[in-house]
């Protein structure tokens, strides 16, 4: 099975990278947006890793730069959750619009 | 440490060579620093720990000073002698200001001049320190009294000893602090304390100028050192010697309380009648004098400065005598004189004659310092009235200061054979003879006026039937301390002799031979020659026409206050006023004195005041509403951003992605274009 086409695995990609955007700044449940950064990462990892496949000669850096990318996610990943749990223990609740204390 | 400094200074090869003074070296140049030094040591000391001596608080300062002008008699007299050489000598102290290539040292210097005004400080400064030991037995404040006055003993020593012009200037401060502390010595009286600030703030007028003019020495010449800035002045252009010469001038003024400057020395009459005597008469105010006659190599260079001098003199004096016809408070009736014979003083240093301006200089400062002290008895003697209507007959109760009194009377009038003779005639008969018939034909107007007024006062005075006050108080009426009789006694010896010891022979006195070294670079650019006296020729014609000028208004003082007065012909107010428009526009001019105070109320209170308000509203309005305005603007702005701030990530998330879709989104348009 050959695919022919750059533009349909872009078009996934940007289409991933819309939900994973419009996850994050709609749903107020912090772990949502949590996944929903992973989908933006991977959305452009997708992007990447297709261009790898159809340019010649940058094959080898886009793999590169995709495992960097898996890499770093999986740490942001870490971090986020981390921090999430730190302020669920303080303020009992996951929803991030109740996380106001920097308001003015 | 005290380095004696020869002559053999860079600056003054020239002036030493043609001088032919040699290096001077003499143990008493090293103790001249002790002069005024003393008298600093004796206000330390009073200031210190005078309040807990109280009764004896003017011991201490007494003995400074009699110290000090032990000191200072065997130093003019080594001067006077040629001890020092014919162009001086001066001691460096230390240096006072090293900074790079600027470097101000400080040190004294004698010559004959700083001798004669050693004379007259330090003497007449012991006499009015002898003086107030009396008349200051009952105030409290003794201690703070004899504080100043040692101060200002100190300052104005070192004002005449300065070789620099910052430590001149330095000095010239001092003196005019000291006379604002006595002025408003007794600070409680409101117009003790108005009259202190008038002086200080008249004073500072005269003053930026003469700041200025240091300033312009230093910038054109690079050295403020009196010997080397005097010998170096001919390299100057003409007009920046103009300007030093009138701003030095300036400071003179403000000093010497020359118009339109002369103000505050009326009102300065508030101090203690000692204060009085010896800084608003006999000393502080002679120091304007003392600097033009020391910048004189400056001043001969441009004549025209010298002719703003001798009017501005001349002006002064018979200004001044106008008012002390009409004025009633006897300490008043003496400063206006004070102010006419300071007058007669810029008037011959501006016409050249710089010795007659010196040697009537020490003359003044005797026979007015005793005409001073002894109002300040007859002050005493009548319970603290100031009012010469209010005395009237004092002669018989008070002999000793009536009799001195009318030596320092005569003195000031100008008959021979007493001091004020020989010095009034001689600036009289040189500024004839140099060619300044106008200085001369006022100046002898004057002269009348000065013989007028100054019996006028001994009438009023001591003449006459005792006013009312002073029959109700008769029997009270006392002589003074004797501390007081032998100070008035003291000082009326010079004032009586002090001419003929100094003035004669006509032409070629002892105090122009003194002097002769000091001005003779002047009177070389002056072509001042060295003219034959002819007493049987124009010298005898102009004697002659001061004595009779001099007689004609002590004649008519006599006739219309003096003792021989016929009953009811006083020259009474009523009298002159109703006589016809003239004179009672004279009167009250003279009385008003001529409005002077009234019209720098007008400029600088009415016309001032409005200005100030002016600018006080251009700061508040437009300078403060700028700042406040740009301030305001920028809190404001901060408030209504706040609300950006909500605090949640989603909102700021929001942001960065719109950013990102509007920027992504304007750099396609313009690349796809």
């Amino acid at each position: 099975m050959t695919l022919q086409s750059l533009d349909a695995y872009l078009v996934l990609a940007g289409a991933l990278f819309a939900v994973g955007s419009f996850g994050f700044l709609a749903r107020r449940n912090a772990i949502s947006m949590l996944m929903s950064i992973e989908l933006m990462l991977n959305a452009v990892n997708l992007a990447i890793l297709a261009f790898g496949a159809f340019v010649p000669g940058l094959a080898g850096h886009a793999s590169a730069i995709a495992l960097f990318v898996i890499a770093v996610a999986a740490a942001e990943a870490t971090v986020g959750l981390g921090i999430v749990i730190a302020i669920y223990r303080n303020r009992r609740t996951p929803l991030v619009d109740e996380y106001d204390a920097m308001r003015e | 440490m005290v380095v004696v400094q020869p002559l053999a200074d860079a600056a003054l090869l020239t002036l030493a060579a043609e001088g032919g003074a040699g290096a001077v070296s003499s143990p008493l140049l090293d103790l001249v620093w002790t002069i005024p030094a003393l008298p600093l040591a004796g206000f330390a000391f009073t200031a210190l720990f005078g309040r807990r001596l109280a009764r004896h608080a003017h011991l201490v300062p007494l003995a400074t000073v009699v110290v000090s002008w032990l000191i200072a008699m065997a130093v003019v007299a080594q001067a006077l002698g040629g001890g020092f050489g014919k162009g001086g000598a001066g001691i460096t102290l230390w240096t006072w200001v090293p900074a790079g290539g600027f470097s101000v040292t400080v040190g004294l210097f004698v010559d004959n001049l700083t001798a004669c005004l050693l004379i007259v400080v330090t003497t007449i400064g012991l006499v009015v320190h002898l003086y107030s030991v009396g008349y200051m037995a009952h105030d409290r404040g003794r201690w703070r009294f004899f504080a100043y006055m040692n101060l200002f003993m100190f300052s104005m020593l070192l004002l005449v000893l300065a070789d620099s012009f910052l430590v001149l200037f330095a000095a010239w401060e001092l003196v005019g602090l000291c006379s604002y502390l006595l002025i408003g010595f007794w600070y409680r009286r409101q117009s003790a304390a108005l009259a202190a600030k008038k002086a200080f703030l008249v004073n500072r007028v005269g003053d930026v100028g003469f700041a200025l003019g240091i300033m312009l020495i230093w910038a054109s010449l690079g050295t403020l050192d009196l010997r080397a800035v005097f010998a170096r002045i001919g390299e100057l252009d003409h007009t920046t010697v103009v300007a030093i010469a009138l701003l030095v001038f300036c400071g003179a003024m403000g000093k010497s309380a020359q118009f339109p400057l002369h103000v505050w020395l009326p009102d300065a009459m508030e101090g203690p009648t000692p204060v009085s005597a010896l800084i608003h008469a006999a000393t502080m105010v002679n120091a304007g004098v003392y600097l033009v006659a020391r910048a004189s190599p400056v001043f001969a260079q441009v004549p025209e400065a010298m002719v703003v001098v001798a009017a501005i003199g001349i002006f002064t004096a018979i200004l001044a005598a106008s008012i002390a016809f009409t004025q009633t408070d006897i300490k008043r009736v003496l400063a206006y004189s004070t102010l006419s014979q300071l007058g007669y003083m810029f008037a011959a240093l501006g016409v050249g004659a710089f010795s007659a301006a010196i040697f009537h200089l020490m003359t003044h400062g005797f026979f007015k310092g005793l005409l001073f002290l002894g109002s300040g008895s007859v002050i005493h003697a009548v319970g603290d009235e100031q009012d010469m209507n209010r005395m009237g007959g004092l002669w018989r109760k008070i002999p000793v200061t009536h009799w001195t009194m009318l030596v320092g009377t005569l003195a000031i009038a100008g008959i021979p054979p007493l001091a004020g003779f020989f010095s009034k005639d001689e600036i009289l008969g040189e500024s004839f003879k140099l060619g300044f018939a106008w200085v001369w034909g006022i100046g002898i107007v004057v002269a009348a006026m000065t013989a007028f007024y100054m019996w006028r006062l001994m009438g009023k005075t001591f003449y006459g039937q005792p006013s009312e006050h002073a029959r109700s108080i008769w029997d009270r009426i006392h002589e003074s301390t004797p501390t007081m009789t032998v100070s008035l006694v003291l000082l009326a010896i010079p004032s009586a002799l002090l001419g003929l010891a100094l003035g004669l022979p006509f032409g070629d006195s002892v105090l122009r031979g003194w002097l002769e070294p000091v001005f003779i670079e002047a009177d070389e650019l002056l072509g001042h020659g060295h003219a034959e006296f002819a007493l049987a020729g124009i010298d005898g014609a102009l004697i002659l026409a001061s004595v009779f000028v001099a007689s004609v208004g002590l004649v008519a003082g006599i006739w219309l206050f003096g003792a021989f007065r016929a009953a009811g012909r006083p020259a009474t107010v009523a009298r002159i006023t109703a006589a016809n428009g003239l004179t009672r526009f004279l009167y009250q001019a003279s009385f008003a004195k001529w409005w002077f105070d009234d019209l720098n109320h007008l400029l600088f209170i009415v016309i001032g005041g409005r200005v100030a308000d002016a600018c006080w509203w251009f700061d508040r309005v437009v300078v403060d509403g700028t700042v406040n305005g740009v301030g305001r603007l920028t809190v404001d702005a901060g408030r209504g951003l706040r609300r950006v701030q909500t605090g949640r990530v989603q909102n700021y998330a929001l942001g960065i992605a719109v950013g990102l879709i509007v920027m992504a989104g304007s750099y396609l348009l313009i690349a796809g274009r």
